[in-house]
């Protein structure tokens, strides 16, 4: 059986996810104590800013329960089991199955179509298998996950999609005019959060040649190596300008701080070089008119919400079609599972009836050694017939109790009317 | 017959190939990519088996006519395309590229009866020197003007601050720049490679009588100009940091490729010392001449 218990954005409270997250150096440890405790279930465990979920499954139907999950990650932290398990789901089998499969293809995060999480879902499933605490079931299981996030991302467009601001002006503008950002100049204007998360996307291209410039040299210090970039005074701001390939500017002031006749000033300086500009300010730190400049590409909030909102629909038009490939996936995985589940069984039932069927027919045969080949051909087709006949009542009641899941009460039962063995 | 043949054969893989290009601005699929590489590949392979077909068995050497010109250029662009789309998958380069591959094989489909190039000069070494280079040259120019183009359309959609279309996903400026910038630069010494060698060329079969450097023949006039012209956009792109940067570098492929779009006309339809249309029946008549004294041994 396959099961998941966890927590999310969906469900719970940051507060309350940031104590019971993992860090890279916590996982090891906690699978390692995982596995003392429940010896015969295999783990994995997954620990993100948006969740916490292990998935376990064992072979012997001996996956903790709710409770006992809700134990283990309160010892783990030192928090009370009665305060976290309200905030804890489970889903078993299927269930289980479907919701990683979502999980894996992002369209379960904050950021529907947001491509961290599946690097994410790897390197947990890496790590569960360096600890050695993965078997058959989740190497199966993982490796159908990974395979259908990877067909959601050829066959929609769900991540090419951003939705949020930083992430659609880098990803759909800046990467259209610059080939690499590591060899980029880039000018913070102003500070704030807006810069801060723009300035991370940035940094994760390649960009490293920051300039912070605050109206307070002072908050442009406290700043600099906390973005890991160099400040500079405020009456540098043209210098800076000259040198540009990209500017992030929040500063909100009640004016533009650069008007179109300070930009063609500096205009000469720049030879030509393309120049793109981020102008979140609310009002707008840029005159609009110095984006019909030419090389000059000017964005404001009001440009890339209208993109994000485009965006945003069109996640919306891909969802279904993404969803409907996790329900493939995941009916694949579960007829393939229940096959091997129920396989063997059917297998051992054949063998089972074939010997006894082959010995009698042998032993006939020998008493009988003056039959012409015909009359032995006759013979061994009606015993082949009568075992034929015999069988395929109890292979369809498999077949069909399958259908609904694995039917382990019902595999038992054979095994034991049948003595059946490996 | 089996020459048209040949080329409907991997014009029609590459028609394939581009309308697969449109498609991907309609819907999205998993396997096109590898679709689109496959075909792409038979095409360029039949293409080369084509192009070594009439190099063994045509008499004279490659790039003797200028349908071998044509073919050779369309080969070599097509290369390229199946290069960029094995490493550049998202990119619909080949809108741009394909077009210009299919036209260039037009042109030799259609001007196949126009007189081939001189063969003595032709088969000498510095014959091919001559041509391979001049090819290359216009390969450059070609692939400087779909960077161009594509430059140009990119520019416009950043301005109008569209996101990215469905499919439609193009390298980005700072790429295309650079290829526009590089392919001018290959153009120009390919080119000064070509006019090099047909001025060595000229000087070894130079005849009593004959000018040494024909500046009355259209296509070598066109050819030097555009070469000049090539000089000096590489030099002042070189001097002047903003002939290099943004549009202007488009603007100076664009004009390259008006050049080249001229030589390539005159050579067609007019007389020149490089074949052409009008000598076409003069030359069918001293073919025949020619053929006859062989036969009579």
């Amino acid at each position: 059986m396959l099961q998941v218990v966890g927590c999310s954005h969906h469900n719970t409270a940051i507060e309350l996810r940031e104590k019971l997250a993992f860090s890279p150096a916590q996982t090891p440890d906690a699978l390692d104590r995982w596995r003392r405790v429940f010896p015969r279930t295999e783990a994995v465990l997954l620990s993100t800013c948006n969740r916490v979920e292990i998935y376990s499954a064992s072979e012997a139907d001996v996956e903790p329960s709710l409770e006992q999950a809700a134990s283990f990650l309160a010892d783990f932290h030192g928090l009370d089991a009665k305060l976290i398990i309200q905030h804890l789901y489970l889903h078993s089998d299927e269930a289980a199955v479907r919701h990683l499969f979502t999980v894996a293809s992002s369209l379960d995060s904050m950021v529907v179509g947001e491509p961290q999480i599946l690097g994410q879902v790897k390197e947990a499933y890496q790590t569960a298998m360096l600890q050695e605490n993965t078997g058959p079931l989740l190497h199966s299981v993982f490796q159908a996950a990974l395979h259908a996030a990877r067909r959601v991302a050829s066959e929609t467009a769900i991540h090419q999609r951003r939705v949020s601001i930083p992430s659609v002006a880098v990803a759909d503008f800046g990467r259209q005019i610059f080939e690499r950002f590591d060899d980029k100049h880039v000018v913070v204007i102003g500070a704030g959060e807006m810069a801060a998360e723009t300035l991370r996307y940035l940094r994760e291209e390649g960009a490293h040649q920051i300039t912070i410039i605050n109206r307070s040299f002072q908050r442009a210090s406290e700043l600099a190596p906390h973005w890991h970039g160099r400040a500079i005074a405020w009456d540098q701001l043209h210098e800076a300008l000259a040198t540009a390939d990209l500017i992030v500017s929040t500063t909100g002031a009640g004016e533009p701080i650069v008007r179109l006749a300070d930009f063609q000033r500096i205009e000469r300086a720049r030879f030509g070089r393309p120049l793109f500009i981020l102008d979140l300010g609310v009002p707008r730190d840029f005159d609009p008119a110095i984006g019909a400049r030419p090389d000059v590409y000017l964005y404001s909030i009001d440009d890339l919400q209208e993109a994000c909102l485009r965006n945003k629909a069109l996640r919306d038009k891909e969802f279904p079609h993404a969803m409907r490939i996790i329900d493939q996936e995941t009916a694949l995985f579960m007829t393939e599972w229940r096959h091997r589940a129920v396989a063997p069984v059917i297998e051992q039932l054949r063998r089972g009836w074939r010997k006894p069927m082959e010995d009698e027919l042998k032993r006939l045969l020998n008493k009988l050694p003056n039959l012409d080949d015909r009359a032995r051909d006759e013979i061994r087709q009606s015993f082949d017939r009568l075992v034929n006949k015999l069988l395929p009542p109890p292979l369809e009641s498999l077949r069909d109790e399958s259908s609904r899941g694995v039917p382990r009460a019902l595999i038992e039962a054979l095994a034991k009317l049948f003595k059946l063995k490996d | 017959m089996l020459s048209r043949v040949g080329i409907i054969c991997f014009a029609a893989s590459y028609a394939i190939v581009l309308a697969m290009e449109v498609s991907r601005l309609v819907f999205r699929s998993g396997i096109r990519g590898a679709i689109m590489i496959a075909w792409a590949g038979a095409g360029l392979f039949a293409h080369t088996v084509y192009l070594y077909y009439r190099a063994v068995n045509t008499t004279g050497v490659p790039l003797s006519s200028w349908q071998d010109w044509c073919l050779a250029a369309a080969w070599a662009l097509m290369a390229v395309y199946l290069y960029l789309l094995f490493f550049h998958p998202q990119t619909s380069i080949g809108l741009f590229l394909l077009p210009i591959v299919l036209g260039l094989i037009a042109t030799a489909a259609f001007f196949a009866g126009v007189t081939p190039f001189p063969r003595e000069p032709a088969s000498k070494v510095w014959g091919v020197i001559h041509g391979a280079s001049l090819v290359a040259a216009a390969v450059s120019m070609l692939l400087g003007l779909a960077a161009g183009l594509m430059y140009l359309w990119q520019t416009r959609r950043l301005k109008q601050k569209r996101p990215l279309g469905q499919g439609l996903r193009l390298p980005s400026l700072e790429w295309l720049q650079r290829t526009n910038h590089r392919a001018i630069i290959i153009a120009l010494i390919m080119l000064g490679i070509g006019v090099l060698g047909g001025m060595i060329l000229n000087s070894i079969d130079h005849r009593p009588g004959q000018d040494r450097l024909p500046l009355s023949d259209p296509l070598v006039l066109s050819t030097i100009i555009m070469f000049f012209w090539l000089s000096a956009a590489v030099v002042v792109s070189l001097a002047y940091k903003p002939a290099r940067q943004g549009r202007k570098v488009v603007y100076l492929t664009l004009i390259s490729f008006v050049f080249l779009a001229a030589a390539l006309v005159m050579g067609l339809s007019l007389d020149t010392r490089h074949g052409g249309r009008r000598n076409i029946e003069k030359s069918n008549v001293q073919e025949r001449e020619r053929q006859e004294k062989l036969e009579k041994g």
